[in-house]
């Protein structure tokens, strides 16, 4: 009977809207309480809107609201993670209500890019992180607050201040063209969300599969991280504080030897194997300096968060501003960052059938880098020079031709200012109650500045610097490098969405255009002998003699058709369809346009009849989809014949400068295409308190872009040819299950564990050659991208253990070895160890990520854990690898536990100043399992804030990478940077940081 | 409610300015030059000889023409010097020197892919010259300079590889996979381009003097064409076109040996395109700090064992037979040889000082024992880069000195049987060095030849165009093999790339 009143009423309700006769009806107040259903705890910021206007309020600290509305109006409660009510009023002036929380899975809504879906009508594979989640840890980007909490997304941080993680969605697909994945933050395309505000976040939806990424056709090949932020709601202000400060360190250092034990170790090199001489000699020693160079470099970081926000509305409007100041140190002397970041989020209901929004943010940025070589040389540098005594640097130089780490840093000052602007400007017009249409003009104007300074430096007479003269280290003039960049990019959608319902047939429609346009300037200078006073680090301050100036551009346009169509019948068959095409101007005419076309189907079988009398199955769905998408991010000029200019000669003493026609371009380069299917079912037990996704995707790239070597008789400069001759597949598992209960009103818990696994594969080099890369120092090149392998796979000499005896050695292949020798297996047989013995040897792909994340809380306190893991990926050590001087610095581990004719039971070669040959010796397992963050949080009692009218105070500690477990003997096994042909080569790497920090949340 | 008129006239106009002109993709190359907006501009052709000149540079470690890489693969290869550096340094300058090189190493990928890299420019700015509206002495004069730098090229590849493939004009892109551009031609056919493009260029280049310093004159022309005379082994002709190099009055030798690899002139001798010079790789301080051969002259710098600001890789040893090669009383072996001291014990070591005071500390402070002084750039009394970056050191390479073509004219006489003139030729040269007179016999001349043009990428060329090298680079305990090493391999890498269409040459 209920139900079909509040059909009824609503039915009359739409009658009065659509057919716009208003209908006098008497006005009165009516004022209530929300509260939760089970907990009985009252809900602050409950929004209360009479069903059909856009008037509304929302409860205050007691859960309380008041609102007029017509008698026989409706009113509709609704509260993030709750579901939403309606309720009719039938003339009562008091109504309390109780909600229900909507946790399950299966009730979000999710962004779909140009639009929104429920949960349970998505056909496709989306992923999804809450806004809350990403804000609770002490990052700077968003991107590195997900790692570990969605299947299939691999995040590979860096401990860096201002570094932006690398993200890959469903492995790597790609060679040459971007590998990354497309953000869209408010509908801005862009591929840098580091501007943005963890604070400001609503969610960020992660679309993995070829049928969800379809809508974004042209660059969704790497998937696609669309981000939300917060908007006003319509009632009292709410003014809410986030604040963390904290101190971070290096979580994992590697420990090299001492002064005694690298003289131990490079004496016996050269005495027992070598020429015999003792190479570092008492004398060398006397000064009795045994420096820890990583002690000498690094510091412990002081980093902190404050953000505050203030939101709220009236009728016709709301409005959300938030400002946030963040700093971090780093952790390596002369390293440090701030960001400041502005937003302002308004939305205006101009007329019935009209809204105006305004998503903008402004970000400012400040940083001093510091060059990551010096984690290299610190590396290397001898431990009997001392740092630094006074003034003086100690001079690596002389004993074993390495910069002194420190010196680096303090005589180089590199300073990056930047400053963003971002936003989104849209009208929504509704003309029809089944239509609607969106206007919406974003950009993204990007300016930064750097600054480069060398300060002059000699290593002898009156300006020396080191404590003992000599060597090859100095700076003989000073040195001033600007560079101003800027880029613009616009882009400009325009959708109609039409929404009918026929019976049990339910459509969707949607069309629209976008269109794109990005440019960017790079205008950059570089002086010597600018004065060290900051106030001169301009170029104008420097000498004329030698000056550089450079000034360089990009510019690139995009249009796009995009439909997609979402049919359902009776909640229970579902089909989403989209279809886009996309032209570039990346490519050539004949080439411009692409087409992308992709289909879903789903089927709710818990809609059906035959799951109706049972209580078990909460939720059940399969999915199926296939999809095509593409990659345009290749070099903008990259079909272009080009003149290469500015080729000098000198004739008759003065500087020519001619033009050759030497870059040989494909004029026919094309899209890169993937091909995806997608298998899913989702579901849900026990009330939805277990709920759970798995999918099988097979992704598989065609005409991916890969360099091919030309003969050398057809003159181009590189002998490269950048054409499309490669496919890629990767095919995967994901699986996430959450658990989630709120058993009572003091206690509940929710774990959450996803997993993926992932075969990344080179399936096709047509007419294309195998690819070597990852180039280490002395070692050449060390991976080797070829048919039936990972990306970018290591392919070096397999060694086979240890020689012990002269025998072993003169039956062996390698007679000019010595005991103590690393063995290398003779693949080919041929009685000598050459380059034609190495093979592949695993790459930096993992098989497995996974992360495990839970929440609790009793009575007022809480506490959440959130893990991430991978497994399957190999690392090369490439810093132990590379001796670039035969005096470099050794691992204590490698001192003590080298082979000697006493510790024959080693799995370390003997003590040797050459370098050795690239191998399987080198190569570790990558695998780790990492608790990214702890934090315990305690909330005081209501009763004591509702005193002070405050509505919530918690505060909590918190630890982020508390530990990480791994066998891997190197700073990290998270080896960002490199391209997806030379990923995990460790050699300069800034080391994953822990941090622990103390915050507050206050909300009034 | 909106009237449906308005919301019609709404979605008009979005539906306008939303669908981008055909334009609006349409996006040319943001501050580079494509080369359709190259050709447009009336001295396209000029630069584009310019352009080719700028391959004398090519260098380094990568693509190389005449740079740091070809100096490896000659004189390493010959008796003049051992590889240098420390003993595991750069394996594949090992392999040349032990003439155990195999067809992936990739030194002779480099200078093939040089050389044909160069070739092509070339090629290029024939095909645009061809097409100019120059006038025809002009047009003629650059078509001469470019064809003379093909045809020194070929004459390069002809004697490190024997037949190469022949590219004497521009293939589409299309035809690139042809056979007529993969597989190689003979060693004759290559020869006659090398002799065709010489002599159009001996007809249309100007004399030296009556054009820029560093282009190819007449002269240059002349006396390559000479040269490659004489490794035809037509010594007439040889004799002739060397002949009139010394008639044109152009050239003079210089007075004092040791000047003629200096940058700057003492008193007017030598220094870089001194009375001598005919052709040489000009190279200078510019801002770009990239005319210049990179690595030249620190790739063959005094290596040091850390401790001191060394001067480079200590590439190119020249070896004690070539120290010893040099009669008593030679000026030229301390212009040409740097001589590291040995060890004293005590405080006795002044170590080696060099022409402008440069000190090379003693033997064990230095990796190898000799060094080359014709590749020596001075940090101290020439030019710097502004950078100070030792790689990219301003030093010139002189390529033909017209003490080569009085040996080459000595050396044609001899063989006509003219042995008057073959003594006055070789006397010339004899008495610049402080040596007295000889006479002009053939053994006489190729000794000459060897200490005149030490450490200058010819004797390992020489030795193969004299029959010799089996039996003196044998006898120097190097493992060569007869009709196989007189050649060296054609790269791996580009017979695969020619689908197996390359040949390799006989038992690599």
């Amino acid at each position: 009977m209920k139900r079909l009143f509040t059909f009824i009423s609503s039915a009359v309700l739409l009658l009065i809207f659509t057919t716009n006769v208003l209908v006098a009806q008497e006005i009165i107040v009516i004022s209530g309480k929300a509260t939760d259903v089970a907990t009985s705890e009252t809900l602050i910021g409950v929004t209360v809107v009479v069903k059909g206007s856009t008037q509304g309020v929302t409860t205050n600290v007691e859960g309380a609201y008041t609102i007029k509305a017509p008698a026989n109006a409706t009113l509709t409660f609704s509260y993030l993670g709750y579901t939403s009510l309606d309720v009719p009023v039938n003339n009562r002036t008091v109504l309390d209500v109780k909600l229900k929380t909507s946790s399950e899975m299966l009730e979000q809504v999710v962004v779909v890019g140009y639009g929104t879906q429920r949960r349970k009508d998505v056909t496709g594979s989306v992923g999804q992180v809450k806004g809350e989640d990403i804000a609770r840890e002490p990052v700077l980007s968003p991107t590195q607050a997900i790692q570990g909490k969605v299947a299939g997304v691999q995040i590979i941080s860096s401990g860096a201040p201002n570094s932006n993680p690398t993200v890959r969605v469903r492995g790597t697909g790609t060679m040459l063209a971007g590998a990354n994945p497309l953000y869209v933050v408010d509908g801005v395309i862009t591929d840098d969300i580091r501007n943005i505000n963890s604070s400001d976040i609503v969610t960020m939806d992660i679309l993995k599969d070829a049928s969800a990424t379809a809508i974004y056709g042209m660059r969704a090949a790497n998937g696609v991280l669309l981000i939300t932020t917060k908007k006003g709601k319509s009632g009292a202000m709410v003014i809410e504080y986030n604040g963390t400060t904290g101190l971070k360190q290096a979580s994992n250092l590697v420990n090299m030897a001492g002064a005694n034990q690298y003289a131990g170790y490079i004496n016996e090199a050269n005495v027992f194997y070598g020429n015999g001489d003792v190479l570092i000699t008492p004398a060398l020693l006397q000064s009795g300096a045994n420096t820890d160079w990583y002690n000498a470099i690094l510091k412990t970081g002081f980093q902190q968060n404050h953000n505050i926000s203030l939101s709220g509305g009236g009728e016709k409007n709301t409005y959300f501003f938030s400002a946030g100041y963040f700093t971090d140190a780093g952790i390596i002397k002369t390293n440090d960052f701030d960001r400041f970041t502005l937003r302002a989020n308004n939305e205006y209901q101009v007329k019935e059938w009209l809204k105006f929004s305004g998503l903008a943010s402004f970000s400012r940025f400040n940083v001093r880098e510091v060059n990551l070589d010096a984690f290299n040389v610190a590396y290397r540098a001898a431990p009997y020079v001392a740092s630094k005594i006074g003034d003086l640097y100690g001079n690596t130089s002389l004993s074993n031709n390495v910069g002194n780490p420190l010196l680096n840093l303090e005589k180089n000052h590199d300073q990056g200012l930047g400053n963003r602007i971002q936003g989104t400007f849209a009208l929504d017009l509704t003309p029809l109650k089944w239509l609607s249409l969106r206007s919406s003009f974003g950009v993204d104007l990007d300016f930064y500045k750097n600054q480069v300074y060398g300060y002059r430096f000699l290593n002898t007479g009156e300006n020396n610097v080191f404590i003992t003269e000599g060597g090859n280290q100095l700076r003989t003039n000073s040195g001033l490098g600007v560079t101003n960049n800027n880029s613009n990019r616009w882009v400009w959608d325009n959708t109609a969405t039409a929404n009918k319902t026929f019976g049990d047939h339910t459509f969707s429609l949607l069309v629209g255009t976008t269109a794109e346009r990005f440019e960017f300037n790079s205008l950059s200078g570089t002086r010597i002998n600018v004065p060290e006073n900051r106030d001169q680090w301009f170029l104008g301050a420097g000498s004329p003699q030698g000056a550089n100036n450079n000034n360089t551009g990009d510019k690139a346009t995009r249009n796009s058709y995009i439909s997609r169509l979402n049919y359902s019948f009776a909640d229970r068959y579902l089909l989403t369809a989209t279809f886009r095409a996309d032209g570039t101007s990346r490519f050539p005419s004949q080439n411009r346009w692409g087409y992308f076309p992709s289909v879903g189907l789903g089927w709710n079988l818990i809609n059906e009849s035959f799951l109706k009398n049972q209580n078990t199955i909460t939720a059940l769905k399969l999915r199926g989809s296939y999809g095509q998408v593409g990659n345009d991010q290749i070099p903008t000029s990259t079909y272009f014949p080009l003149a290469s200019i500015n080729q000098p000669y000198i004739f008759n003493g003065s500087e020519y400068l001619g033009i050759s026609f030497d870059q040989l371009p494909d004029k026919n380069v094309k899209w890169e295409t993937t091909k995806e299917y997608d298998f899913g079912i989702d579901f849900g037990f026990l009330n939805n308190r277990l709920t759970g996704t798995v999918d099988y995707y097979n992704k598989k790239t065609e005409d991916a872009l890969i360099n091919i070597l030309i003969p050398g008789i057809l003159g181009d400069a590189d002998n490269l040819f950048t054409t499309n001759a490669s496919n890629f597949s990767n095919r995967g598992v994901e699986l996430g299950l959450n658990w989630n209960t709120k058993s009572s009103t003091v206690w509940g818990y929710s774990i959450g564990i996803n997993g993926a696994y992932n075969k990344n594969e080179i399936t096709g080099l047509n007419g294309g050659q195998a690819l070597f890369d990852g180039g280490v120092a002395s070692q050449g090149l060390v991976t080797k991208s070829d048919n039936n392998q990972p990306i970018g796979s290591f392919f070096v000499r397999q060694a086979d253990g240890i020689f012990q005896t002269a025998e072993e050695i003169a039956a062996s292949a390698q007679k000019d070895a010595k005991p103590g020798d690393l063995r290398y297996k003779d693949l080919n047989g041929d009685g000598n160890i050459t380059d034609d013995d190495r093979d592949f040897a695993g790459s930096y792909q993992p098989k497995f990520t996974y992360g495990i994340n839970g929440t609790a809380n009793y009575s007022v306190f809480d506490i959440s854990v959130s893990t991430y893991g991978t497994a399957g990926g190999k690392i090369y050590n490439a810093k132990r690898a590379a001796r670039s001087d035969s005096k470099d610095n050794i691992e204590t581990d490698i001192a003590q536990n080298r082979w000697t004719p006493n510790n024959t039971q080693t799995g370390i070669p003997r003590a040797n100043l050459d370098p050795l040959p690239a191998s399987t010796y080198f190569i570790e397992k990558g695998d780790f399992f990492r608790i990214n963050n702890i934090t315990l949080g305690y909330t005081l009692p209501k009763t004591f804030l509702t005193k002070y009218n405050i509505g919530k105070i918690r505060a909590f500690i918190q630890a982020q990478n508390l530990a990480t477990f791994t066998g891997y003997s190197g700073f990290t096994p998270e080896i960002s940077g490199g391209s997806a042909l030379s990923g995990g080569l460790e050699s300069s790497i800034y080391p994953t940081t822990r941090t622990y920090a103390f915050g507050v949340n206050v909300g009034f | 409610m909106m009237s449906l008129k308005r919301f019609i006239i709404i979605i008009s106009a979005i539906t306008i300015v939303s669908s981008c002109k055909k334009e609006f993709l349409e996006v040319n190359p943001q501050g580079q030059l494509t080369e359709v907006q190259a050709l447009t501009d009336p001295d396209a052709a000029e630069k584009l000889v310019g352009g080719a000149y700028n391959t004398l540079y090519l260098g380094g470690f990568g693509n190389t023409t005449v740079g740091f890489l070809f100096t490896i693969a000659t004189d390493i290869a010959s008796d003049d010097s051992d590889k240098g550096s420390s003993p595991s340094d750069f394996p594949p300058a090992a392999e040349i020197d032990n003439f155990t090189v195999n067809p992936n190493n990739f030194v002779f990928n480099n200078l093939w892919n040089g050389h044909y890299a160069a070739i092509a420019r070339v090629n290029r700015s024939i095909d645009i010259l061809e097409k100019s509206t120059f006038e025809e002495s002009i047009k003629n004069k650059l078509l001469g300079e470019v064809r003379f730098l093909r045809a020194f090229y070929y004459f390069n590849l002809v004697r490190l590889f024997g037949g190469v493939p022949k590219l004497i004009r521009v293939p589409d892109p299309s035809e690139g996979n042809s056979d007529e551009f993969q597989t190689r031609v003979s060693k004759e056919e290559i020869y006659q381009v090398i002799i065709d493009d010489l002599q159009f260029a001996a007809l249309n280049l100007p004399l030296k003097d009556a054009t820029p310093v560093g282009r190819a004159t007449k002269g240059a022309a002349q006396s390559y064409l000479s040269k490659v005379y004489l490794y035809q082994k037509d010594f007439q002709q040889a004799f002739d076109l060397s002949k009139e190099v010394i008639n044109s009055g152009k050239y003079n030798l210089v007075p004092d040996y040791s000047l003629i690899f200096r940058e700057k002139a003492v008193n007017g001798v030598g220094g870089n395109n001194n009375s001598e010079s005919i052709f040489e790789v000009q190279t200078g301080i510019n801002v770009g700090e990239n005319a210049v051969s990179p690595l030249f002259s620190n790739g063959q710098g005094a290596r040091g064992r850390g401790g001191w600001n060394d001067l480079g890789f200590g590439f190119n040893s020249p070896t004690s037979d070539l120290a010893n090669a040099y009669e008593p009383g030679d000026s030229r072996v301390n212009a040409s040889i740097i001589f590291i001291k040995p060890t004293l014990p005590g405080n006795l070591n002044v170590g080696t000082v060099l022409w402008d005071g440069f000190r090379i500390p003693s033997q064990d402070s230095v990796e190898n024992p000799r060094y080359n002084y014709k590749a020596y750039h001075s940090p101290l009394r020439e030019s710097p880069q502004l950078s100070n970056n030792k790689d990219t050191k301003p030093k010139n390479i002189p390529l033909m000195r017209y003490a080569e073509v009085l040996l080459i004219n000595a050396e044609a006489a001899a063989n006509l049987g003219n042995i008057a003139e073959a003594t006055t030729r070789l006397n010339e040269v004899r008495t610049r060095a402080n040596l007295p007179a000889s006479t002009g016999t053939i053994e006489n001349i190729w000794k000459e030849r060897r200490v005149e043009l030490a450490l200058e990428r010819d004797r390992f060329f020489d030795l193969v165009r004299q029959g010799r090298a089996g039996t003196i680079l044998k006898a120097h305990g190097k493992a060569f093999a007869d009709n196989k090493n007189e050649v060296f391999p054609i790269p791996q890498a580009q017979i695969d790339l020619s689908g197996g269409r390359l040949t390799q040459n006989p038992f690599y």
